[in-house]
């Protein structure tokens, strides 16, 4: 069959493509045997729910850990988000998703609307030094919008970039699409939550390139980004010229530089997520049994440092385990886009897999002391039911495309 | 660290020239390695333009990519940490979790010689503060409410840096365990403040023996300094906030009660609080001390003093308010009692001292009640110096056994000009040096002090004097012993710098003054209790001491016993010995009826010299020394009273008490007060 593909595609086919079926993988994009419906189980992708389901009850096995001595770490309310996620997921499943490529405009109000309700008064919330909460009046539930508008942010930015369909021509239009990013981007940093922002931009310039960018274009933009970035960095950290980074982000960047600057004050959670990571060994000390999340010295052990709580407890075999389990997910996504026909799904789906791509790189490397310092939920282990609906409903859009791949023609 | 470093940067290394070498290629020829697309594409929406699909593909490929890239860098750095450095992290966490708490070892107790606990230790609940605490004012003042201090105070103590600059303040020790309820159940409304468990000084018999034993406080910044400069093998390392003595027994033999600290291995969370226990090494108390005073005697000697201070305070010299008496065993040098008055109470020092008290310890009007008299007291020995000088005429030829002398109560040896009375002014008519002793007849020692004052070598005198022991310290084990004075020519030039020479030049009437034990001369009562030892035992004089064994607290319980050791011996002649105790006895016997009144009620034979040390402007300080049986002499007991009045009227009944209690015969006789007013 591959020899079939191969003559009927004629140059369309990368060595990629070559070498990935060489081990198997069907990465046709024409209606292979795989695409086809064949029973009810075929209707959901099972290479991205697998990995999905079996890091959700990974991470449920964690925070039931973390609920034994952290007294914050809800266990019924994790169970919870997981059911309003599963809710969700469900729902964006059975939603065509290639309805919302032809309302951009929608998209993007809807993005503002979101970022910009916690400064509704009435409905802000402050938490943990960010206005990025919304309360809820009467029912007293609290929710980050920011992390609703990931999947909205991916869902815009695609709808926008599918209308070039691969080929962005003009910079005028490269322009517009960056842009349009710049709107939730800048909305986010005014909350203020780097580290979301970092994530839109993420996903939202993969998108971009993924759809079709001039290479010049992003390097220039790139260029443009790091020196911007040093720029900003520079001029926070010399007196006398304007601060823009708050304090705390040019310690966190300080303390990533060199951790051994100040253990015990910046650095304190740095050394101590190191510590709980490097102390897991190989088989980890096991559930319940984990000394610094237990103990109190890693702190946020079951939010933002809840991957140094799985490596403690859960040792090498535990940690790698999750990251096979994440690169599986991630990678069937990247497969399903390469399959599908439509060039807003490929987008979507890319988009997807940028940011858990991202979150997972930028969460665990900064329990490892590859990445600095942000407030960045690992997804669906981190406590906080925000994000793990957020990312369950991510997960329902790669559903939704592959539930809706045969109607598109 | 360093080698999952490199391994992170050869992971990163072979991800970018992977990269790089996807990046070169696709510039080449080959387009199907091309990331980017060329040309113009038309603008689509149906997908159907095959370049366009094959630029997404390889840009989809690429995300892939940089996925699996994320994993495998992530990977790469966790098999560093976990595998290779696991080992070291592993020792950060535990070094983070275990804290290591000292325990105080109890602090040896300190004994009578028969067993009686004279200074215990007993538990005592102490709240403690962090230093911070000091900045919530609500904070302390609901501690100071709670506890019944004025909250300045509980501020005083919580910023005393004393025991530390880091260490937990002590607020109040022996509070109630209300307060430690109420502390316990409210923990937010005393955040920093906690409650220790601590051993304190406890003493059954209240004030007794309370010079001997001393007291105990916190170490002072100089000790520590000094504990810390010590490395020898053995010494003890003193912590900030260590119980250490301060004076007497607890002074003295502070390496013996001092105890060895234990340490507690604890594992606590991040706020410090405790989970679990790990190793401990257990303290090692203090070692037991066993005095050599009893309790009985001691307490006798102390009522004795006190009530006859009291009773010359009320009669005959209202600022009469300080005394020492010392029991001590002639065969060996232990001592039995040993008081000084005014005393305190060691409680007060229990867990600090205040201020208040402390002032008033130190005050004139307290009468410098941390005074051990019995050694520290320096006075004129005023007559009982006589039989020194009785050895001292003999010994250098100045006199002999049957030497005799007129006793008309007026001498004029050095002229009518520098005449001096007999204290009995009427004169003793004829006396020799056993009848001189025995009516203690000045007359016989001006005469003396002439004949050395004309002799060749004058200060043969002083040498005597210093040969049985004065003008040096006894080395009796307990700290603050004065040296007293014996004056010579030397001394006296040196001294008087402000007076005329002539006044600088020594005289005859200085050699008769130190002959009566007046003038200049400065004895402490420990001095003459071992003079008089000597006297009794013929010449041999012991250390004095008050330490009778050690007895270990842990392991076997061994003992170790004090050696007696032999201070001096004073070799006189038979005759001489028996001249002075024929005198001495004479003195208790036959001097005075009244005076022999509360000794015939002894059956033991007692010998004994009053002295009445002539002081200016003051009363004099009353002497009575006396050791019993006289034929096998046992004790010695000595007894000053300062701004008394004559010897024999007032520290005798002090002498006469404790001997009583030494030999179990109380004293029958009523004291009339008509008898303090008695003669010398």
């Amino acid at each position: 069959m591959a020899t079939e593909q191969n003559i009927l595609e004629g140059d369309t086919r990368g060595f990629m493509d070559t070498f990935l079926e060489r081990f198997g993988f069907d990465v046709s994009n024409v209606g292979g045997k795989s695409l086809q419906r064949k029973g009810p189980l075929s209707e959901v992708y099972l290479m991205e729910l697998v990995p999905n389901l079996l890091i959700i009850i990974f991470g449920t096995l964690v925070m039931w850990s973390a609920s034994l001595t952290i007294a914050d770490a809800s266990f019924p309310r994790h169970i919870a988000g997981i059911a309003i996620g599963l809710v969700g997921a469900a729902l964006v499943w059975a939603y065509d998703y290639r309805v919302c490529a032809g309302m951009p405009t929608l998209l993007l109000v809807v993005d503002v609307v979101l970022m910009l309700l916690p400064s509704v008064p009435g409905l802000g919330y402050n938490a943990m030094g960010m206005t990025g909460w919304v309360q809820i009046p009467l029912i007293g539930l609290r929710f980050q919008p920011s992390e609703l508008a990931k999947p909205v942010t991916i869902l815009l930015m695609a709808s926008l970039t599918a209308e070039y369909n691969g080929n962005i021509e003009t910079l005028r239009d490269y322009l517009k699409l960056c842009g349009v990013l710049c709107v939730p981007f800048i909305l986010i940093l005014t909350q203020p939550d780097l580290g979301t922002g970092l994530i839109v931009m993420v996903l939202g310039g993969c998108i971009i390139v993924c759809g079709g960018a001039k290479r010049s274009w992003v390097l220039v933009t790139l260029g443009i980004i790091v020196v911007g970035s040093i720029v900003v960095v520079a001029s926070s950290m010399t007196e006398g010229l304007p601060s823009i980074l708050k304090q705390y982000q040019i310690n966190r960047l300080i303390v990533f530089v060199d951790p051994s600057v100040d253990p015990s004050g910046n650095g304190y959670n740095l050394q101590q997520a190191k510590i709980a990571v490097g102390s897991g060994g190989l088989l980890g000390k096991g559930i319940g049994n984990a000394t610094q999340a237990g103990g109190g010295f890693l702190p946020e052990a079951h939010t933002d440092f809840v991957f140094a709580l799985l490596a403690e407890e859960f040792g090498f075999l535990g940690s790698v385990a999750l990251l096979l389990l994440f690169g599986w997910m991630t990678i069937s996504v990247v497969l399903l886009a390469l399959r599908i026909e439509s060039v807003f799904g490929k987008l979507v789906l890319a988009g997807v897999a940028a940011m858990w791509s991202f979150q997972l790189l930028q969460n665990v490397g900064m329990c490892i002391g590859i990445m600095p310092i942000t407030g960045i939920p690992l997804p669906f282990v981190s406590f906080g039911s925000s994000s793990m609906i957020a990312q369950m409903i991510s997960a329902g859009l790669v559903q939704s495309v592959w539930h809706h791949r045969t109607k598109v023609g | 660290m360093t080698l999952s470093n490199i391994i992170i940067a050869l992971i990163i290394i072979l991800l970018l020239s992977l990269v790089g070498l996807y990046v070169f290629y696709s510039r080449g020829d080959d387009e199907r390695l091309k990331l980017d697309i060329g040309g113009a594409a038309p603008r689509a929406s149906g997908g159907n333009d095959a370049s366009a699909e094959r630029g997404i593909r390889n840009r989809l490929l690429g995300l892939g990519f940089a996925a699996a890239s994320v994993i495998g860098v992530l990977v790469g750095r966790l098999w560093s940490m976990q595998l290779v450095s696991s080992e070291e992290y592993a020792k950060q966490a535990e070094q983070n979790r275990t804290r290591t708490i000292s325990i105080t070892a109890p602090r040896g107790r300190i004994l009578d010689r028969n067993g009686n606990e004279i200074v215990g230790n007993r538990p005592s609940l102490t709240v403690v503060s962090k230093p911070n605490v000091v900045q919530n004012e609500i904070e302390v003042k609901l501690l100071a409410n709670l506890i019944g201090m004025p909250a300045a105070a509980v501020r005083r103590k919580i910023q005393d840096q004393s025991e530390g600059a880091q260490s937990d303040r002590t607020v109040a020790q022996d509070v109630s365990r209300r307060v430690v309820a109420f502390i316990g159940e409210h923990p937010y409304l005393f955040e920093g403040v906690s409650v220790e468990e601590r051993t304190a000084r406890h003493y059954p018999f209240g004030k007794l023996a309370a010079h001997v034993v001393g007291y105990t406080g916190t170490v002072t910044r100089e000790q520590l300094e000094a504990s810390e400069e010590a490395n020898d093998e053995g010494t003890i390392v003193y912590q900030a906030g260590d119980t250490v003595g301060q004076a007497g027994v607890e002074y003295e033999y502070e390496d013996v009660l001092q105890g060895v600290r234990g340490e507690q291995g604890v594992h606590v969370d991040a706020n410090g609080a405790v989970s679990d226990y790990s190793t401990l090494v257990a303290p090692q108390s203090g070692s037991d001390v066993i005095l050599t005073i009893d309790a009985t005697i001691q307490r006798a000697a102390e009522e004795s003093l006190e009530r006859i201070i009291e009773m010359v305070r009320t009669t005959v010299s209202k600022n009469c308010c300080a005394g020492s008496v010392i029991a001590m065993d002639v065969t060996n040098g232990e001592i039995l009692a040993m008081a000084s008055a005014p005393s305190y109470s060691p409680n007060i020092f229990v867990g600090g001292i205040s201020n208040d008290d402390w002032d008033a310890l130190q005050s004139d009007e307290s009468a410098n009640p941390l005074m051990n008299r019995a050694i520290s007291g320096q006075y004129p020995s005023a007559s009982t110096i006589k039989p020194l000088s009785v050895y001292a005429a003999l010994d250098n030829g100045i006199a002999n056994g049957k030497s005799e002398y007129e006793c008309l109560g007026w001498w004029t040896g050095f002229g009518q000009a520098s005449g001096q009375y007999c204290w009995k002014q009427s004169g003793h008519g004829t006396m020799n040096l056993k009848s001189g002793i025995t009516y203690s007849c000045d007359v016989v020692f001006y005469e003396i002090g002439k004949g050395f004052f004309e002799s060749d070598e004058p200060e043969a005198f002083q040498e005597k004097l210093r040969e049985w022991g004065l003008g040096s310290s006894t080395g009796v084990d307990l700290p603050g012993e004065g040296v007293g004075r014996v004056p010579d020519a030397e001394w006296k030039w040196n001294y008087y710098t402000n007076a005329s020479d002539a006044d600088r030049m020594w005289k005859g009437g200085d050699f008769t003054n130190l002959a009566i034990g007046q003038g200049d001369l400065l004895v402490t009562p420990i001095q003459m209790a071992c003079a008089y030892a000597g006297i009794a035992m013929g010449g041999v004089q012991w250390r004095p001491h008050v330490l009778r064994s050690i007895r270990s607290r842990t392991g076997t319980g061994s003992v170790i016993d004090y050696e007696a050791q032999q201070l001096r011996e004073v070799v006189e002649d038979r005759a001489y010995q028996n001249i002075i105790r024929d005198g001495l006895e004479g003195a208790v016997y036959e001097e005075s009826e009244w005076i022999a009144l509360h000794f015939l009620n002894m059956k033991e034979r007692v010998a004994g010299k009053s002295g009445t040390g002539e002081q200016v402007g003051k009363n004099p300080t009353a002497w009575y020394i006396a050791f019993a049986p006289a034929d096998n002499p046992r004790y010695v007991v000595v007894s000053t009273i300062e701004e008394a009045t004559w010897g024999s009227g007032s520290a005798m009944y002090v002498t006469r008490d404790v001997l009583g209690a030494l030999f179990g015969e109380p004293d029958d006789v009523m004291v009339a007060i008509s008898d303090l007013q008695v003669a010398d």
